[in-house]
């Protein structure tokens, strides 16, 4: 099968962030990722498109999207003291709605640069 | 829909100056003869200017964020805004955070700020905070005179390729027009070198000069026909006698258009720190004899504040100086910046003539239409002081007591004393906002004429002026009232301005191979989307006469 | 490796020193490596601090580095004689004996040395976009880390507000974890703590931390099936091109419509009760 080819794509792995990687795909797996390092290569093919989870999972039952969205509202609403931490490995507009998550709820707002 | 009655309006673009005149903005945010139903603010007695314009100041980017991160000790004693369901909160100071900036900005009447210095590898980063700061329109400047690719072009008198690859750069990073920054001396700082003198050759070149990179970064800017001419930081700053640097550099403009940024760091006499004063005498004569050149004055007010430039070696020096934090960045092969947190007293000799000196251009350059508001935010002083500064400019009698906290040792340093002039309304204005918006070819900004935007500032008449522009009763933003009774009442996200310079389509292969040499990131990567830009409007380029 | 005017044969130009306890993979790609006695980082760039300025230096005070007056005067001339010298520092310099002071003495050495030649130092940063959250963080609250929103506004205090001191005190009701996997990484205290409370994660697989969770919510990984942006450790952002489509949503989608369920919730802060702004905090 043919493989699709993208140029110039971006790894994440770690704090370099080279955007010079040349992946090949079929849709559901990065089968070459020329130009990457080790652990560039390891982050690109380890990761696929299968569905290996469920959506969501609520006291470790599997859930709807929805159902854990609403959930997750509620435990953050509920609680006084809420913690956003992490956002490492996610991209900045994600980033941007955790600190607009943590300003909404008026919590705690902390990243990996803190350990 | 908004209808403004009864109050007295001061728009200079049209020559209104004080005339009872109602105002009327329709749906989509602009003046219209008329309109039907919509809210009706009854501005008898009241002073109606158009929303204020900052034609230079600091305020997104990664020289900003960086200086944040060293001013952790301002922030938390600062102006803290609270947050509401609907709006985010922030901290003001020297270095506000994006939402606080758009509010402290509003709060006291300006609707349209220019970032003066972009580096086209951070130009993402920061129309990303261009785009979280709310309620005001802005505009970007890339930085460009030490850009090693396009002095590389200047050196070889290359000069139809050196407008090509500037005007790629320019569309590459999604900005308004062109910054120049102590031409060729920040390329040099990569080496721990300055470039002091107009017509002596950079390090690293044979032929290039600053003179040769100001003169046609000028015509490049004209010729593309950019709406904002050549935005210029001389070579020199903040040097004892670097008044015949600055006025060396205005003749090699040659004619073109230009517009000086800070001038009062640029206007001293002197050969040190002992004998510094003031010149803006001699550099106000040059304005008033050359009316295409505008400039801002980068006035200094007394107080706290972190000094951020793209002037690399000017910092290094103000780090030795001062002996404080000392922040430096240097982005690649485009340029550099240093960033020092400062304070500015009124018994240091040298700050004083700094302080009068920015007055001094204010009040001498004639023509208000040609020297504007602004303290270089943050590196004069906060945006959010500049009611101080109306204060200064419009009561002689204010001056005079500011003059008292000043040392014995400033007479015969400075002119301020002997000035009588005090500014009308009419002129604050202009300089706040018909000035800057014309020298920045925004034409529908700082005009209340029919068809511009609905940005409109109105006062309560106050004999206090700091008081008065300190806290408007109405702010309007596009036909919306953002500030009402000193409450902020909305916070809309702004629009961008960006120019598309007409460019070869060519350029892209003989930048790709340059490019590729000395860059570490991709090629293809580089330029920002389209789509990264929030609410982009075009501003389309225009015909400069020779 | 790139060129530059002053540098045209780009790595052959360059000068790599690599210093470090012990000798790793990397030293093969440095010119020079100098072993460092652990927890003698300060206590290094200390003595160099001093040399480059013509200061006494005892030899038992350079002995205890594990390093010779010879090595040493080398490396000073080797610095002074750069065009341009850059420190890269991680975590074994911030995060041993010393920690910020360590880093404080490297960056104090780095501005000192700009008397003789122009010098920088930049930390190496790892996981992925940690530097993209500094970088969101400073620009939308003034601080990069370590942030508290319980007055309305933001407050720094690492320490205080910093997660595993957080947790270790057991004073959050509620964790929201995204990008991170404190169950694998955490001291002990920290994770149990999380066990305790409601914790929300929202990563790509299920992890340590998922399986302590009350709510895991799987995600399209960043960059491989999640579009964005990304900040290189030198603070320049990338656009990132995903490959694949997942069949996940991504972290945007899911953490906007959180934040869009809890907007619909009446705000925790009745309008009214704050002033709009404070002149200055107390």
């Amino acid at each position: 099968m043919e493989l699709q080819v993208i140029n110039n794509a971006t790894c994440t792995f770690c704090g370099c962030v080279c955007d010079d990687i040349q992946l090949h795909h079929d849709d559901v797996r990065i089968h070459k990722a020329n130009k990457a390092c080790v652990l560039g290569t390891a982050w690109f093919l380890n990761h696929t498109a299968e569905k290996k989870y469920p959506d969501a999972l609520i006291d470790g039952r599997e859930a709807t999207l929805d159902e854990a969205i609403e959930a997750a509202a509620n435990f953050l609403y509920e609680a006084d003291m809420p913690l956003v931490y992490g956002m490492s490995n996610t991209t900045c507009e994600a980033q941007k709605e955790c600190v607009a998550l943590a300003d909404q709820l008026g919590g705690l707002l902390d990243s990996h640069t803190s350990l | 829909m908004l209808r403004i009655t009864g109050g007295k309006v001061y728009d200079p673009a049209n020559g209104i100056d004080g005339v009872v005149k109602d105002l009327c903005i329709d749906d989509q945010g602009l003046f219209v003869p008329a309109v039907e139903g919509g809210r009706t603010i009854d501005a008898t007695g009241m002073i109606v200017f158009p929303g204020g314009v900052d034609v230079h100041t600091h305020v997104a980017g990664g020289a900003i964020n960086f200086a944040r991160a060293m001013t952790p000790e301002d922030h938390r004693r600062t102006q803290a805004f609270i947050r509401t369901k609907s709006r985010r909160s922030g901290l003001g100071g020297m270095a506000p955070t994006t939402f606080a900036t758009g509010y402290l900005y509003a709060g006291m009447g300006w609707t349209t700020v220019n970032e003066a210095a972009v580096p086209v590898l951070s130009a993402r980063h920061t129309h990303e905070e261009l785009a979280d700061i709310p309620i005001v329109d802005k505009a970007s400047l890339t930085l460009m005179a030490n850009n090693e690719i396009l002095l590389d072009q200047l050196e070889k008198g290359e000069f139809e390729r050196a407008k090509q690859v500037l005007a790629w750069y320019l569309w590459s990073a999604k900005s308004y027009g062109i910054k120049a920054v102590n031409p060729g001396g920040v390329a040099a700082w990569k080496y721990g070198h300055d470039a002091k003198q107009l017509t002596s050759p950079i390090d690293g070149y044979s032929k290039l000069t600053p003179g040769v990179i100001v003169t046609h970064l000028a015509r490049i800017c004209d010729e593309l026909g950019l709406p904002h001419p050549v935005h210029l930081h001389c070579n020199n700053l903040g040097a004892p006698g670097n008044i015949s640097t600055t006025i060396d550099t205005l003749k090699h403009l040659e004619g073109h258009r230009a517009h000086i940024a800070h001038s009062q760091y640029h206007a001293y006499g002197g050969d040190g720190w002992d004998t510094m004063c003031s010149e803006t005498a001699q550099l106000a004569e040059y304005f008033n004899a050359h009316p295409s050149i505008t400039t801002d004055a980068g006035a200094v007010l007394f107080g706290d504040t972190v000094t951020i430039t793209a002037d690399g070696p000017w910092q290094h020096l103000l780090y030795k100086l001062t002996g404080r934090k000392w922040g430096n960045l240097d982005v690649e092969n485009e340029t550099g910046c240093g960033i020092v947190p400062y304070t500015y007293r009124p018994s240091n000799l040298v700050n004083a003539v700094q302080w009068a000196a920015g007055l001094e251009l204010l009040l001498l350059i004639k023509n208000p239409w040609q020297v504007f508001l602004s303290t270089d935010h943050p590196n004069g002083g906060c945006f959010w002081r500049y009611p101080e500064i109306i204060e200064l400019l419009m009561r002689a009698d204010v001056r005079k007591e500011s003059l008292l906290k000043l040392p014995d040792g400033i007479k015969g340093k400075i002119t301020l004393p002997e000035i009588d002039r005090e500014y009308s309304l009419y002129e604050v204005a202009i300089s706040m906002s018909a000035g800057p918006a014309r020298a920045l070819g925004l034409f529908q900004k700082g005009n209340l004429g029919l068809g511009c935007d609905g940005d409109v500032v109105i006062y309560e008449e106050d004999e206090n002026v700091r008081k008065m522009f300190g806290h408007p009763r109405y702010v309007i933003k596009g036909g919306e009232i953002v500030l009402e009774d000193g409450e902020i009442r909305e916070a809309p996200s702004g629009r961008e301005f960006i120019v598309k310079p007409p460019c070869d389509p060519g350029i892209d292969d003989f930048m790709r191979p340059l490019f590729e040499d000395c860059y570490t990131m991709s090629f293809e990567n580089y330029p920002v989307e389209m789509e990264r830009i929030h609410n982009p409007r075009m501003q389309d380029c225009i015909e400069v006469p020779r | 490796m790139q060129k530059s005017k002053f540098l045209p044969r780009g790595r052959k130009d360059r000068t790599m020193v690599l210093v470090d306890i012990r000798e790793t993979k990397s030293a093969k790609a440095a010119d020079i490596f100098l072993q460092v006695r652990p927890g003698k980082d300060f206590e290094l760039i200390t003595i160099l601090r001093a040399l480059i300025k013509d200061r006494q230096v005892s030899d038992q005070a350079i002995a205890e580095t594990g390093l010779t007056r010879e090595v040493i005067d080398d490396l000073i001339r080797r610095m002074k004689g750069a065009k341009f010298g850059c420190v890269f520092f991680g975590m074994g310099l911030s995060m041993t004996r010393g920690k910020h002071m360590n880093s404080a003495a490297l960056l104090t050495l780095a501005a000192e040395m700009n008397a003789f030649t122009k010098f920088v130092a930049m930390p190496m940063r790892g996981h992925g976009n940690v530097t993209g959250a500094d970088v969101i963080m400073r620009w939308q609250t003034g601080y990069p880390f370590g942030i508290s929103f319980s007055r309305g506004y933001p407050r720094y205090n690492p320490g205080e507000f910093s997660t595993v001191d957080v947790l270790v005190r057991g004073d959050c009701d509620a964790a929201f974890i995204i990008g991170a996997d404190p169950g694998a990484t955490m001291p002990q205290p920290a994770i149990d703590h999380l066990k305790r409370i409601p914790t929300i994660v929202l990563d790509p697989h299920v992890t340590h931390t998922s399986k302590l969770s009350r709510v895991h919510i799987t995600t399209a990984p960043q960059g491989i099936a999640a579009p964005g942006t990304a900040y290189r450790m030198d603070e320049l952002p990338m656009p990132l091109k995903p490959a694949l489509k997942s069949p996940y949503p991504s972290d945007e989608e899911v953490v906007r419509r959180i934040n869009e369920a809890i907007a619909k919730k009446p705000f925790w802060l009745p309008d009214g009760s704050q002033p709009q702004m404070l002149n200055a905090q107390v």
